[in-house]
């Protein structure tokens, strides 16, 4: 008896197996003539987070319809900065993929052991500061468009206090709070940027939290680098402006958010994976700015006044053109010592590495 | 006819053995359904999950990777349960063990390089001991329940790590990066295979030094004194609040331990993502352990291919990264309630027969 | 009392239970008559609570049948149990402390509705409890009742779900003589009121006054079952453990040594500052037993914990060989040669979850041979030395690596025994010792403490039947309140003096 019992309760297990066994067949059938050039991609958070990550994978499927059959792509989603990294971009080696992107700054150091352990994979590492043959660095002037975007904001703010939204005090954060500033101080220099670290990317209750804090000390508007929607959001709720960022917040908020500052990797992944698949990549350091077309400034909100827009479109083309970058002299810091003298452009590794406030930020880096 | 739980007068050798076997049977099955239900095929699936983990001897190095910090804070965790000491703080001691190597690693130039690594992995054991005896102490002495302030303890932990890596111990070259300078490559836990480091010998070997202190020495007989009765221990003559501390500073010491192979054998630094909830699993690695040191050894290699072989569903089947997780608990959650059946059995109760 | 007609209520028949290792039950038939009450005697592990448990539903037969008024029965659970009218009371009560006493005897009903009625429900509580003299207030909390009263609260829990039949294992054990003497006189009103009880006990004077007739369990096996008119405490002694049992210990003559333990004017109190032990001036000389009497609670534990070490005194002075022990751990006092059976037995005095060797070497685990001097702990001596000790103190045990909690009461505290006495050193503190043992493991346990007293330790003896004090003690302290009454020398004394101090009066040399 009671092995009978056994017996049926083994067979009643084995149904799901039965059932779902036909499932995924499909997948194995394809089997293209020529065998595709693998990429994969490598991403902190999930696509649909409307931020980071989905920039990310808009490029991606861009770069794929570019490319078409040529190339085979797949994406891990929501990866630790951790040294479970380094395990996941291994494996992607072993079953032959010719190039990894990873697209977080905290897969750095498990990148370089990746390229250095695999010396046929190509690795892409968004934001870090390490190379190798095989390792290249990628990554955008995001300070350009906010420099763009500080110009409307200073432009349109009542109470002359701006609240930013900002996640860890790191340069590149640090960065594009100055630049932000510069901006909305070259149309207003009264201006005043206060500054609330949430110590996370990507958390909607804290965002949130530290946009409140900021509107009740003042703040008639909001700008971030943080990757959800919340801040605008709760702007809106309260009448305040806000500056959106990653992508067009815009098209998920309404036109209370005036402009966002966004990525666009598409040209920089469809030309990197066709350099590897032509077999002419080499390792380089990517920085890519408005000329690039690696970061641009979104379509504008009604809201925001003719001549307003027009002195963006101006300040962009000079950009564009090279004529002006933002972090030229006179540049001072929040204690007023001078840091850039009249005329004097700050080089790229000063930028990279920018640990100090400029005049006008309320907050501290640390 | 009726289905009754009833408790087991002993404990059988069989039931010990068959039931996590079955409960995994169950696991397998009911993840199917799941897997089934998001369109991917359980059985390649599970090929795929078994391949990840243990398919290459390089997958199963990395599997072995995750198997080390799994194991020595499951086996810090076994230790303190066996005391009935609910210490959920492993995580924090984790943390500690790795601030307390990175600090030798980073600030003590004075020491020769060659005792870097020794003198780095003691000062993590200490830090992790230290961060366990804060809650023995007060338990030991006033009675403070440990479970709350051993779980607050860890949120201590990684802000107070999130301080150094952010703040006085970020990398001065490191282009304002959070993160310690790289340790001495003379620091670090030298690797045999893969990543794989010489971590795991270390841990193998305190498992079986553990199993030999806990079921064949003095200290391992009271612990299981008080463990089982602690009026009686008492009043035979063993003091509890003594052997609480001693008990919980080891049982740190290994959750240290387990954060300081860590960082000398993978990381290389401290910085963001130390954080990865090995003191957490380290609790379902005891009980489905039985607080058996000897069985943690397997325990927490199979809980480690789980978690590398989790990666699977995202890469190979293409499922989203929290229908992964969703597949991890469903595949943990009848090993876990199957233990109920080694301590009870089921009945089914028919009407009555002559 | 006359019964006018005999009908078969309950029948067991050929019911058997195994355990593993042991059968608890062969092959058992048992009988019960309308309106009687059945005694069921028999040592600790023969099998009576096993049986018993069967009935209530929390065993399963292995085999064997039960049919109630002729009809065949099956009882899966304790609420099949109640179904067919039987209830049983447990040694330990199933009561919640902080509710009330109406709240605990609906608990559980299974057709109440969301909100109580408790108006209603307290009416019939008042009602039950006049009609069967259980006097207990409805709305008293549990905590607040004494032993006798909580188990009063039991018996109308039983009687409020419609019991027909009483079952109670060893209701008296916990029991004042006041408060037995109360018990037979319920359970006298509900026979008359149509009920049954079966009875279960190893006192063979209870079973001649409260029982009908008698049926005795020997090894799991029916060995008897009679009426009890006709028979003798001696006959039923005899059948229960299968030889003969002398009533009368063999003890040395009386020669007093050196003072061995001496208190000086000891004071404890509990946590919230009240004394519990007031001023206690007592000394124990070598070779002699100290009894002590009084009712439960009188500060008797307070009195054995201050001197093991468990509890602290917050003024006097403990001496032990003229070394001061005042508030020493427990560890220091033991190494000084104390050995201490505590009251609490499973509480306190086993680990029930380690085997019967582990728990006997507990007071030599530290030391050689058992470990070597690095801790080692070695097996094969650990479990030769328990084999030793198993058959020099007959505890039955089916092997040595049994868990203790398998055991019976009476061989748990013959395994505590064991180790006490094979560990003392010169003082022995025995707390209720024989308490709820059988006549078998009760003659034992009194031997090898004479044994300790002739070999010359200094025993004390706290006890709560004056019998055993009378003939095993030296001299006798009678504590109320906290207070040493006096003490009195055995030899000498009667009941009626002890009683007279047990009620708070002074005597004797206090």
């Amino acid at each position: 008896m009671k092995r009978s019992l056994a017996l049926v309760c083994l067979l009643a297990l084995l149904v799901p197996f039965a059932l779902f066994a036909g499932g995924a067949q499909e997948s194995a059938t394809e089997a293209p003539v020529e065998e595709p050039y693998k990429v994969a991609f490598v991403y902190i958070g999930p696509p649909g987070d409307l931020g980071w990550t989905y920039m990310h994978d808009v490029g991606k499927k861009e770069m794929e319809a570019a490319l078409g059959s040529a190339v085979e792509t797949t994406l891990i989603e929501s990866v630790e900065e951790g040294p479970d990294s380094a395990r996941i971009m291994g494996q992607y080696a072993r079953n032959g993929y010719d190039m990894v992107f990873a697209t977080s700054f905290g897969y750095m150091d498990y990148a370089l052991e990746t390229a250095m352990d695999n010396p046929d994979l190509l690795v892409e590492h968004c934001s870090g500061y390490k190379t190798a043959d095989n390792m290249s660095t990628y990554f955008g002037r995001m300070y350009q468009p906010r420099y763009l975007s500080g110009i409307v904001a200073g432009s349109m703010t009542e109470t002359n206090i701006i609240g930013y939204v900002a996640a860890f005090p790191i340069p590149e954060v640090i960065r594009g709070i100055n630049a932000f500033t510069l901006g909305a101080q070259s149309v207003n220099p009264d201006v005043e940027v206060k500054v609330v670290w949430t110590n996370t990317w990507y958390d909607p209750v804290k965002e949130r939290e530290a946009a409140i804090a900021l509107l009740d000390s003042g703040a008639d508007l909001l700008a971030q680098h943080q990757d959800t929607t919340e801040p605008p959001k709760a702007a809106k709720e309260r009448g305040a402006l806000s500056i959106g960022y990653d992508a067009d917040m815009g098209q998920f908020v309404g036109e209370s958010v005036l402009c966002s500052p966004m990525w666009n990797w598409g040209p920089y992944y469809t030309a990197t994976v066709k350099a590897g698949m032509e077999g002419t990549w080499e390792s380089h350091q990517f920085w890519g700015g408005l000329s690039e077309d690696t970061v641009k400034l979104s379509a504008m909100s009604a809201l925001v006044p003719a001549d307003v827009q027009a002195k963006v479109t101006e300040v962009q083309a000079s950009i564009v053109a090279g004529d002006w970058d933002v972090f030229t002299g006179p540049l001072y810091d929040q204690s007023g010592a001078m840091i850039l003298a009249d005329g004097e452009v700050m080089s790229d590794g000063d930028m990279l590495s920018m640990g100090f406030f400029v005049e006008g930020v309320v907050g501290t880096v640390n | 006819m009726r289905i009754v739980l009833e408790k087991r007068e002993a404990r059988s050798k069989t039931v010990t053995v068959l039931v996590p076997i079955i409960s995994f049977v169950v696991s397998l099955m009911l993840g199917s359904i799941v897997l089934g239900l998001s369109g991917a095929n359980p059985l390649s699936t599970y090929g795929f999950m078994f391949k990840g983990a243990f398919g290459t001897w390089i997958d199963f190095t990395e599997t072995l990777v995750k198997a080390i910090p799994l194991l020595l804070t499951g086996l810090g965790v076994a230790l303190a349960f066996k005391l009935r000491f609910w210490n959920i703080g492993a995580e924090g001691q984790f943390i500690w063990g790795a601030i307390g190597t990175s600090w030798v690693m980073v600030f003590w130039n004075f020491l020769p390089l060659p005792l870097l690594l020794p003198i780095g992995l003691v000062m993590g054991m200490v830090a992790g001991a230290m961060w366990a005896g804060i809650p023995a102490i007060l338990k030991a002495n006033w009675g403070v329940d440990e479970t709350l302030t051993t779980l607050m303890l860890n949120y201590v932990a990684i802000l107070f790590a999130e301080y150094l890596y952010y703040g006085p111990w970020r990398d001065p070259d490191g282009f304002g990066f959070p993160g310690t300078k790289r340790f001495p490559q003379e620091g670090w836990l030298p690797r045999f295979a893969g990543r794989a480091h010489y971590g795991l010998f270390l841990a193998l070997a305190i498992a079986i030094l553990l199993w030999f202190l806990l079921s064949k020495t003095r200290w391992g007989f009271e612990i299981k004194m008080i463990g089982k009765n602690q009026k009686a221990a008492r009043c035979l003559g063993v003091s509890i609040e003594k052997s609480i501390v001693v008990t919980l500073l080891i049982s740190g010491a290994l959750a240290g331990l387990a954060g300081a192979t860590e960082v000398a054998g993978i990381s290389h630094r401290l910085q963001k993502g130390i954080d990865m909830g090995y003191g957490y699993t380290a609790i379902i690695i005891a009980w489905m352990a039985q607080l058996n040191p000897l069985a943690c050894i397997l325990v927490s290699i199979l809980m480690a291919g789980l978690l590398v072989g989790g990666d699977q569903l995202q890469m190979m089947v293409g499922l989203p990264s929290s229908m992964g997780l969703v597949i991890q608990g469903l595949l943990l959650f009848p090993l876990l309630a199957g233990s109920v059946f080694t301590e009870y059995r089921l009945k089914i109760v028919r009407k009555v027969e002559a | 009392m006359e019964k006018s007609s005999v009908s078969t209520l309950l029948k067991m028949e050929g019911v058997t239970k195994r355990f593993p290792g042991v059968i608890a039950n062969d092959r058992v038939d048992l009988e019960l008559h309308n309106g009687e009450v059945l005694a069921l005697l028999g040592e600790n592990g023969a099998g009576k609570s096993t049986l018993m448990n069967i009935l209530a539903g929390l065993y399963r037969p292995d085999e064997g049948f039960i049919t109630i008024r002729g009809e065949k029965v099956s009882i899966h659970s304790p609420q099949d149990s109640m179904h067919l009218g039987i209830g049983m009371i447990h040694q330990e009560f199933m009561l919640v402390q902080t509710m009330t006493v109406a709240e605990n005897i609906v608990l559980g009903l299974q057709d109440l509705p969301l909100i109580p009625p408790m108006a209603e429900i307290k009416r019939k509580i008042i009602e039950l409890s006049d009609r069967y003299s259980l006097k207990v207030d409805p709305d008293r909390f549990i905590y607040e009742l004494s032993v006798g009263e909580q188990q009063r609260v039991e018996i109308l829990k039983l009687v409020y779900r419609g019991a027909e039949v009483l079952i109670l294992d060893e209701p008296t054990a916990v029991l004042t003589p006041q408060e037995s003497r109360d018990l037979n006189g319920i359970i006298k009103t509900m026979l008359s009121e149509g009920k049954s009880a079966i009875f279960i006990t190893h006192k063979m004077d209870e079973v001649l006054s409260f029982s009908h007739r008698v049926q005795v369990l020997r090894q799991g096996k029916t060995v008897a079952a009679c009426k009890t008119e006709g028979t003798t405490p001696q006959e039923l002694a005899n059948m229960m453990v299968g030889r003969e049992i002398l009533f009368k210990i063999k003890k040395a003559p009386y020669r007093p040594g050196e003072p061995k333990l001496i208190l000086d004017g000891v004071t404890v109190e509990d946590p919230t500052g009240r004394p519990v032990l007031k001023d206690i001036s007592l000394t124990i000389y070598e070779g002699e037993i100290l009894g002590i009497a009084g009712v439960a609670g009188n500060g008797q534990t307070e009195l054995t914990e201050v001197i093991t070490g468990l509890q602290k005194a917050v003024s006097g002075r403990i001496t032990l060989d003229s070394q001061d022990m005042t508030n020493k751990q427990p560890l220091h006092l033991i190494k000084a040669g104390m050995s201490h059976i505590p009251a609490d037995r499973g509480a306190m005095g086993i680990v029930g979850d380690m085997s019967v060797a582990d728990n006997l070497v507990m007071k030599r685990y530290r030391s050689e041979p058992i470990a070597s001097r690095h801790g080692v702990m070695h097996a094969t001596k650990i479990f030769g030395f328990a084999k030793k000790m198993i058959s020099f103190f007959k505890i039955a045990t089916p092997k040595p690596e049994t868990l203790v909690k398998f055991l019976s009461g009476g061989n748990i505290q013959k395994t505590i025994l064991a180790r006490e006495i094979d560990s003392c050193g010169g003082v022995l503190i025995a707390v209720y010792p024989s308490r709820g043992l059988d006549v078998g493991a009760t003659e034992s346990v009194r031997n090898n403490i004479v044994a300790q007293r002739d070999k010359k330790a200094a025993v004390l003896l706290v006890s709560e039947e004056l019998d055993e004090l009378l003939s095993v003690a030296d001299k006798i302290g009678v504590m109320f309140e906290g207070e040493l009454m006096g003490i009195v020398d055995a030899a000498t004394t009667n009941k009626e003096e002890l009683g007279m101090m047990m009620a708070g009066m002074r005597g004797g040399n206090a």
